[in-house]
């Protein structure tokens, strides 16, 4: 193999990101995942990925859990680990997305939220909403959900190819 | 475009403010057109939000019998198309002519 083994890694260093609950914040999430995958190498289609991923999941935050208050806190934090054995793909790594609010609980791979597109015959039978959650489920390799004594978090993994050595 | 087909076509980001960008000119658009052609050649993401300006439309266009046709969608938003059930719901072409005859 050429490099180190995915065990002699160098620590990656934790880059944090806090936002306000208002939509507007949102606008500082894309440079952050920008500069995240220009130093990871990570493909477009991934970087499209978490984008999608981390758009649904502030913003459904932002409108559902904190209910359009403002100036709540939400916190974003980004590590790289290895791919985790048993995947067939041990040189490979893994961006792991940990957002966490102070918002009442709320769990997204609760079946009733998690349930595929229904089938509808016209686009005016669609029923609005959940497309954020089927999204993040579909676009991310790994999604969690934890209540924590006074808020949630939500960590969603989407795998990267092998790691760059600085 | 021929056959009093409708071209509206979208660029960049499809996130929350590049829907909101649009939101406003799609539904104004929607509001007289019977043959829309949304043509997606452009758009480089699309969120839940970039979902909305483009079903929202599209229902006030179906709701006076008209039609709708998605244009070209690159492999990532066709994905995100079909993930939310839309791209079922209307029609994705990625041949102009196919689009045009699509939309009759």
């Amino acid at each position: 193999m050429a490099g180190p083994s995915p065990s002699s890694l160098p620590s990656s260093p934790e880059p944090r990101l806090t936002l306000k609950s208002q939509l507007e914040d949102l606008t500082l999430v894309w440079p952050w995942i920008e500069a995240i995958a220009a130093r990871y190498s990570v493909p477009a289609d991934t970087q499209f990925a978490i984008q999608l991923c981390l758009e649904e999941a502030l913003s459904n935050i932002i409108r559902h859990g904190y209910r359009g208050q403002p100036n709540q806190s939400i916190s974003i934090a980004c590590t790289v680990e290895c791919a985790p054995a048993g995947t067939g793909n041990q040189d490979a790594g893994e961006l792991v997305f940990t957002v966490e609010d102070q918002a009442p609980p709320f769990d997204p791979l609760a079946p009733f939220t998690a349930a595929p597109a229904p089938a509808t015959a016209s686009i005016q039978e669609l029923p609005p909403g959940g497309q954020g959650i089927r999204l993040m489920r579909k676009f991310s390799s790994r999604l969690a959900w934890q209540q924590l004594a006074n808020g949630n978090r939500l960590t969603l993994t989407f795998a990267i190819p092998p790691l760059a050595i600085p | 475009m021929p056959g009093g087909i409708t071209r509206v076509v979208l660029d960049g980001r499809m996130d929350i403010a590049g829907a909101a960008a649009v939101d406003f000119k799609m539904n104004l658009i929607a509001g007289s057109a019977k043959k829309l052609l949304v043509d997606l050649q452009k758009v480089t993401f699309l969120g839940s939000m970039g979902l909305s300006a483009i079903v929202f439309p599209a229902r006030a266009v179906h709701s006076r019998g008209g039609k709708v046709v998605l244009f070209a969608p690159n492999e990532m938003v066709e994905s995100v198309l079909k993930t939310s059930g839309i791209g079922t719901l209307i029609p994705v072409c990625h041949d102009l002519d196919a689009a045009i005859a699509e939309l009759g």
